[in-house]
């Protein structure tokens, strides 16, 4: 798998959340590849260790938290840079932040400082990734919020966040993480605080910037809708645990997991008329410190048998795509 | 903004009215007056009653109240800040007499209290857990919760009888002028006073910039590539010290009257001092002066701060 068109590599990710000497194993072993120019969307439920993963690329995890196992390996044009042995904060892994990889946020009205101008927080990034002049910043600054569709950009910039409507900021922060051309824009749900109008914008802006600039992304996501829109490759995060990996028609027309399939069933799909049947899943998700042996999903999973108790491998369906599963499901 | 402001300024004067005639009556219904001060118990309690009713008339004390208060509030309105009852000294002379005294005292305090309260408080919050938090976490609950006239004992105990490094009290000793002359006897008072106001700056400080620093906008900071001092220092301090200088501009009325206690301590010739000696002996122009002033700073600065802090936040609108 490790070919030319990899621009982040993950093996094998362990990151652990140490709290009153319990140890979570939030990201227990996860493997996959952000293909350049692609997007990849990360879909599970809350808590299943999307969030932990991006910011485990980012080196951005909170105190408790570390990586424990595994490598990040990010393709630069110089070369391989393993991430996971950087120093945190040190100068390699920030000048790698912010301009390589970038990241935004759930909700863009917390993730932007109250106090300072929009101007000055783009103009922060490049500050420290470009040599810019301070004139030069500001003019680059006006043009990425001109191109992220922000009316009269040159007063705009001076505005302070809580002046910018919900999308609007979200567009801001957008400007904001590819005010260097980053190669990976690593998007954390970045939609759940946006109404659903704004949301299709933001997205379709994503989409466009993917295109024009060549940005890989990693769409952190609940939504299946979005996924069908923007993914090229799709990954299922169940617990800490990668259950399926493929393309979107892999994952979304042919489910392999349970899980999946189960995920997929759960949401009503427009079109369908209002008596449609949607099968929630049973159960709820294990706790992480009394986590089930074996196979995660096994307790809440109709097609589990008493060899599920062992943690199945993974293995591979076709050349893209893979599950991890004793029982995958036969493509329909 | 402009309106506003004006506005504020305005709502002020009957705010002041009704204060200082809170403040008078208060006066009015404490028992005695300047003249059973003024005279000794053995000759009051044989005098002539008419003879202490000419005293009173004299000293204007025996108008009923209100016209008494009116004509109080005419002088001052007028600019007549009135006489002191025993030495018949204007009082406007005995306020600028005594005023540097205490704005040398209390803003010093000040000054230190800002820079170092801050100072602690933000290292405390950015080394949380560690020894030095823990420790300066201790100091600043002895701080907080020790009277400060105790520490000021403490300390004239310690640097006046063991040490004999300073002064025990006093401005300046006679024959003595310049500044470098008074320093050795300001140490003192100014870092005790400022002991108290260190500590609750610090615990506030502290507690502001812990809060910040889990706020969202630090991970932002931090995925931008930021150096940690930026992501700490621009990023974390300027957002924690919004609700820090709001604490610290609500202890700036002390600058004229809030420094009583340590100005006995150390015999201070202050604003402080001459108060309690009017309370003492019913000097009501005096206590009335000094009261109104006070007042008159705990207003304009509660004012001042809502402007301030609309400069320091930009989400705050004075409209």
């Amino acid at each position: 798998m490790k070919d030319d068109d990899v621009i982040i590599s993950v093996k094998g990710l362990e990151t652990f959340f140490y709290t009153n000497n319990r140890c979570n194993k939030a990201v227990n072993g996860v493997s996959f590849d952000i293909k350049k120019g692609k997007t990849l969307c990360v879909v599970g439920e809350s808590g299943c260790g999307k969030s932990v993963t991006a910011s485990s690329i980012m080196q951005l995890l909170p105190k408790l938290s570390r990586i424990e196992n595994g490598e990040i390996t990010y393709h630069s044009n110089e070369g391989d840079i393993r991430i996971d042995q950087l120093k945190k904060n040190g100068p390699k892994m920030r000048s790698i932040r912010g301009s390589d990889i970038s990241m935004i946020f759930q909700d863009p009205m917390t993730a932007l400082n109250p106090v300072y101008t929009i101007g000055f927080q783009i103009g922060e990034n490049l500050q420290y990734h470009t040599d810019l002049n301070r004139a030069e910043r500001k003019g680059q600054s006006i043009k990425l919020l001109k191109e992220m569709g922000i009316p009269l950009p040159e007063q705009r910039i001076n505005e302070y966040p809580h002046q910018y409507s919900g999308g609007m900021r979200q567009r801001a922060m957008i400007a904001m993480a590819m005010a260097c051309n980053p190669k990976v824009l690593i998007a954390d749900e970045p939609t759940t605080a946006l109404d659903v109008t704004i949301q299709a914008q933001i997205f379709e802006l994503m989409d466009k910037l993917k295109e024009e600039h060549d940005t890989a992304i990693m769409l952190i996501t609940h939504d299946m809708g979005v996924v069908t829109e923007l993914a090229d490759d799709v990954v299922v995060m169940y617990m800490g645990n990668i259950v399926e990996n493929g393309t979107v028609d892999d994952v979304l027309r042919k489910p392999a997991h349970p899980y999946t399939k189960a995920l997929l069933e759960s949401i009503p799909v427009l079109g369908r008329g209002k008596n449609q049947v949607i099968e929630p899943i049973k159960g709820s998700t294990p706790d992480p410190y009394n986590r089930p042996k074996g196979c995660q999903f096994a307790p809440r999973c109709p097609f589990a048998d008493s060899s599920c108790q062992v943690m199945p491998d993974e293995s591979s369906i076709s050349d893209t795509h893979s599950v991890r599963c004793l029982h995958p499901m036969e493509a329909v | 903004m402009l309106t506003y402001t004006l506005r504020r300024l305005l709502i002020l004067i009957p705010m002041l009215l009704f204060l200082s005639f809170l403040i008078y009556l208060g006066l009015e219904l404490t028992p005695g007056d300047a003249v059973s001060y003024m005279i000794s118990p053995e000759r009051y309690a044989t005098m002539d009653p008419a003879e202490l009713e000419a005293v009173r008339e004299a000293l204007g004390l025996s108008d009923p109240f209100l016209i008494r208060y009116v004509k109080w509030l005419g002088g001052v309105i007028k600019g007549d800040f009135g006489y002191s009852l025993q030495s018949g000294v204007p009082i406007k002379d005995i306020v600028f007499d005594r005023l540097p005294a205490t704005l040398e005292l209390s803003a010093g305090a000040i000054l230190i209290s800002t820079i170092f309260g801050i100072f602690f408080g933000t290292i405390s919050a950015l080394k949380r857990g560690s020894i030095g938090d823990n420790a300066l976490t201790l100091a600043g609950m002895l701080g907080v919760s020790v009277p400060r006239f105790i520490f000021g004992l403490l300390a004239i105990l310690l640097f006046t009888f063991h040490l004999k490094w300073l002064p025990v009290g006093g401005r300046l000793r006679p024959g003595y002028e310049g500044f470098m002359d008074r320093l050795p006897h300001l140490i003192m008072p100014t870092l005790v006073l400022s002991s108290t106001l260190i500590a609750g700056v610090m615990r506030y400080s502290r507690a502001s910039m812990l809060d910040a620093m889990n706020r969202d906008f630090m991970k932002t900071a931090r995925s931008k590539g930021l150096p940690e001092w930026r992501v700490n220092f621009v990023h974390g301090l300027r957002v924690s010290l919004i609700p820090v200088i709001v604490l610290i501009a609500f202890r700036l009325p002390i600058l004229l009257g809030g420094t009583v206690i340590i100005e006995q301590v150390f015999q201070w010739p202050g604003i402080g001092n001459e108060f309690i000696g009017a309370v003492r002996s019913r000097n009501y122009p005096i206590v009335m002066m000094i009261a109104f002033f006070t007042t008159f700073a705990v207003l304009f600065v509660s004012f001042l701060i809502d402007l301030f802090t609309a400069l320091l936040d930009p989400r705050v609108k004075l409209d």
